[in-house]
């Protein structure tokens, strides 16, 4: 194999498909990238075999042929002067050579031969709006759960269908849900749970293209998503997805309006002071919220906001990391609050109801 | 060595029963007794007519026709239990309490502000006399072996300094029962030998002991004798552990059984934990088999317990896999929850009820609803009573005579 490509274009693409490779795995061939180049068209792919990312890249191809090698290869090549880089691997041997300038490198690679068999991708998808998926993965993904005890909450529930996208995720402690109408909504309904990880990767490449629309296939076993060439594939997680519309309550003894900039201000100083286990309390009373915490080691902080609040006090403790996330994913000047006890979830909106952030409290002791 | 008495031993005389006759006037000068089925505590007019504690009622009845049963007035005593040792604690802050009605007091540091131990002593009888109402015996001594055997041979309403130089003056003509440590067994197996009094216990060569009482208990009573007695006194911090056992005679452990007496024992022990506002992450059962033989399966979990429904569960399934690992033993005598690695109740994330969590995480539906039932039953029996409300398993069984204010008080955390 033997091809020629801008610096540019190769780092770049090492780099999007190297996030699909494995830095965990015993398997080595998982954390190479593997580079082929066929009838004029080359391409980067990596999986860790829940993932599969593969990146078209413009090169000028000489002689055919694949090779697997190191994650390690993009940031050499971004490290590498400017203009055109030379990738040349004879068959059979166990190097690869890459040069630009006066710059040359030999990495060791492995066969691709050895190289697990990729999705192909190329099922029938439906084309949806790029803005509408990426706005939905931007504020909901990260309420996935990380723990691999239970897989189902480290996914995201995504449904396309009539009613537009709807995109879910909690980690049981929080739960955002997304809603949005699509300008060709289609008449069919699809449903999957999908790894949160690789729906992060679909926004981060639909983000860096300028497409407009991107396509979404979901099969028995996997959703793939294309943008412009390139092709995400992830397998689908088996299970049931909590029912979001039982969780989030109908009905709230109070719903607070808050500035949202100005609760996101307030939350950022009292964070600086809360620790992962000191939790924000927010101490509601008629007309006013005092927001505070108690650090064992530092030392307390608080401010009060004015809010319409009337009734009996509520005291009620949150995370304030995910209390954040919660505000910072709202739009809008507008944060509203909906609260029923200390001890029931939050609900949290913006100025519209399109995305929803439901929150578990923390049980304050006295 | 310390050249002066400053360790005190008091000891409220006869607590329960003259608790009852300073409340009740017309009991004072009679014999009374605390109970009913079983004498719980008796008063010195009973005492002195051989009516002890753990009697059965109709034997005391026989020993001594006037007795009077009384219902305890468990809350009474706890309350002048707490202003006795205020009144302790305003004499030195070292003052270890190790039941409802006896401490020690440490008062070397003392004697500048309050004078000498036999000062210090005659103010603080006057004081729990006048302020609350009660006779308690105080013995001074050089070492807390000898100022708790000081403080029993000042009974009833006495005083017993042991000068640091006639210590031994006084020990030798003691009865040997009054070493800590010597029960009615061992004291008929040293008097059987012609050891009767602590100075013959003193004096008794060690292998001649040891082949009687076993080697340990031999070194332990012989140093005890000869006023060997290294324990300092300590004002206690906070409990690292909580438990409760229960003696059952001999029985067939059966799952129901187990259920039971677990469910019991684990209320008892989640309401303390609940009442100090902590929790606790490992759980011991101990199950004693007939024999005196015991054996004790534990687990440490990732959040504290304070749950008693969680704390009952944790519990049957360690008793359970304990019984299963002796199939050979048939009866068991005893079973007990102990709660360890003890820290303030964690203010827990908590969960949305979706499907696949672990129950026993301490932010899980199931443990937030578990503990707000606990709460609300701690509610309604501070203010009700013990018996206003509980576990229906638990409540509707009567095990034992001995009420469970009675155990509370004996067990409640010092």
């Amino acid at each position: 194999m033997r091809l020629t490509c801008r610096r540019e274009e190769l780092a770049a693409t090492l780099g999007s498909a190297a996030r699909a490779t494995s830095a965990k795995s015993t398997i080595q061939i998982l954390s190479h990238v593997l580079i082929t180049a066929n009838d004029g068209q080359a391409e980067i792919a990596a999986t860790d075999m829940e993932l599969s990312i593969r990146v078209p890249l413009k090169a000028d191809i000489t002689e055919s042929g694949a090779v697997a090698l190191p994650r390690i290869a993009g940031d050499i090549v971004r490290s590498m002067p400017e203009g055109d880089v030379v990738l040349e691997h004879r068959q059979n041997e166990g190097v690869l050579s890459l040069s630009a300038g006066r710059s040359r490198f030999s990495l060791n690679c492995l066969q691709a031969s050895d190289f697990p068999e990729l999705p192909a991708g190329d099922d029938d998808a439906l084309t949806i709006e790029a803005s509408a998926l990426v706005a939905a993965i931007d504020v909901v993904a990260r309420a996935a759960s990380r723990d691999e005890t239970r897989p189902v909450l480290t996914g995201a529930l995504l449904r396309v269908g009539p009613d537009g996208l709807t995109m879910v995720a909690t980690d049981s402690y929080r739960l955002a849900v997304r809603e949005t109408g699509l300008e060709q909504a289609p008449s069919e309904l699809s449903e999957a749970i999908i790894p949160a990880r690789a729906l992060t990767e679909v926004a981060r490449l639909s983000t860096a293209s300028s497409a407009e629309s991107l396509e979404v296939a979901i099969t028995e076993s996997q959703a793939v998503f294309r943008v412009d060439g390139t092709r995400v594939t992830a397998r689908l997680i088996d299970g049931q997805f909590p029912d979001y519309r039982q969780l989030v309550p109908d009905e709230f003894e109070h719903d607070v309006v808050f500035d949202r900039a100005e609760l996101s201000a307030v939350l950022a100083r009292i964070g600086v002071l809360a620790q992962r286990n000191s939790p924000v309390r927010m101490a509601f009373e008629e007309g006013q919220v005092t927001i505070s915490t108690v650090s064992d080691q530092v030392g307390v902080g608080e401010e009060s906001l004015p809010v319409l609040f009337s009734g009996e006090p509520l005291e009620i403790g949150f995370n304030v990391e995910y209390l954040r996330a919660g505000v910072e994913s709202c739009t809008g000047d507008e944060l509203r609050i909906g609260l029923i006890s200390p001890l029931r979830p939050g609900l949290l909106r913006g100025d519209d109801d399109s995305f929803r952030y439901l929150l578990m409290p923390i049980r304050l002791n006295a | 060595m310390e050249a002066r008495p400053t360790v005190l031993h008091a000891d409220l005389d006869a607590f329960y029963a003259s608790v009852e006759q300073l409340l009740d006037p017309r009991l004072r000068g009679r014999p009374v007794a605390v109970g009913g089925g079983v004498v719980l505590a008796a008063s010195y007019e009973a005492k002195r007519v051989g009516v002890s504690s753990a009697m059965a009622g109709w034997r005391a009845k026989e020993l001594c026709p006037d007795l009077v049963f009384v219902k305890g007035h468990f809350s009474e005593y706890q309350r002048l239990s707490k202003q006795v040792m205020s009144i302790l604690g305003d004499y030195t802050p070292a003052v270890e309490q190790v039941s409802i009605d006896e401490a020690f007091l440490d008062i070397a540091g003392s004697r500048r502000l309050f004078g000498e131990p036999d000062e210090i002593a005659t103010a603080i009888r006057e004081r729990v006399q006048g302020e609350a109402g009660l006779p308690i015996s105080i013995g001074a001594a050089s070492t807390k072996h000898l100022a708790k055997i000081a403080s029993q041979v000042a009974k009833p309403d006495g005083l017993v300094v042991v000068p640091p130089d006639r210590e031994r003056e006084f020990l030798d003509p003691l009865p040997v029962r009054l070493v800590w440590g010597v029960g009615p067994a061992t004291q008929a197996r040293l008097e059987a030998r012609g050891v009767t009094t602590i100075g013959e216990l003193a004096k008794e060569s060690p292998e001649r002991l040891a082949a009687l009482l076993g080697g340990g208990a031999a070194t332990k009573l012989r140093g005890l004798a000869n006023n060997d007695d290294w324990r300092r006194v300590r004002s206690r911090g906070r409990a690292r552990s909580v438990g409760a056992q229960s003696a059952l005679g001999r029985t067939t452990p059966t799952p129901e059984l187990l259920a039971e007496v677990l469910g019991h024992l684990a209320d008892r022990v989640a309401t303390r934990l609940r009442a100090k506002g902590r929790a606790g992450r490992t759980v011991t059962v101990r199950v004693r088999f007939t024999g005196m033989r015991s054996i004790t399966r534990s687990i440490t979990v990732r959040d504290p317990v304070s749950a008693t429904l969680t704390l009952r569960e944790i519990s049957e399934a360690l008793a359970t896999q304990a019984l299963a690992d002796h199939p050979r033993e048939r009866t068991i005598t005893l079973l007990a929850i102990s709660v360890s690695n003890v820290t303030e109740l964690p203010e827990s994330q908590l969960e949305l009820p979706a499907p696949g969590g672990d129950p026993n995480r301490a932010g899980s539906p199931t443990a937030v609803a578990r503990l707000e039932v606990d709460r609300s039953m701690d509610a309604v029996r501070t203010r009700f009573g013990r018996a206003a409300v509980g576990y229906a398993a638990v409540a509707l069984s009567e095990r034992g005579a001995v009420p469970d204010e009675f155990r509370e008080l004996a067990e409640r955390d010092v």
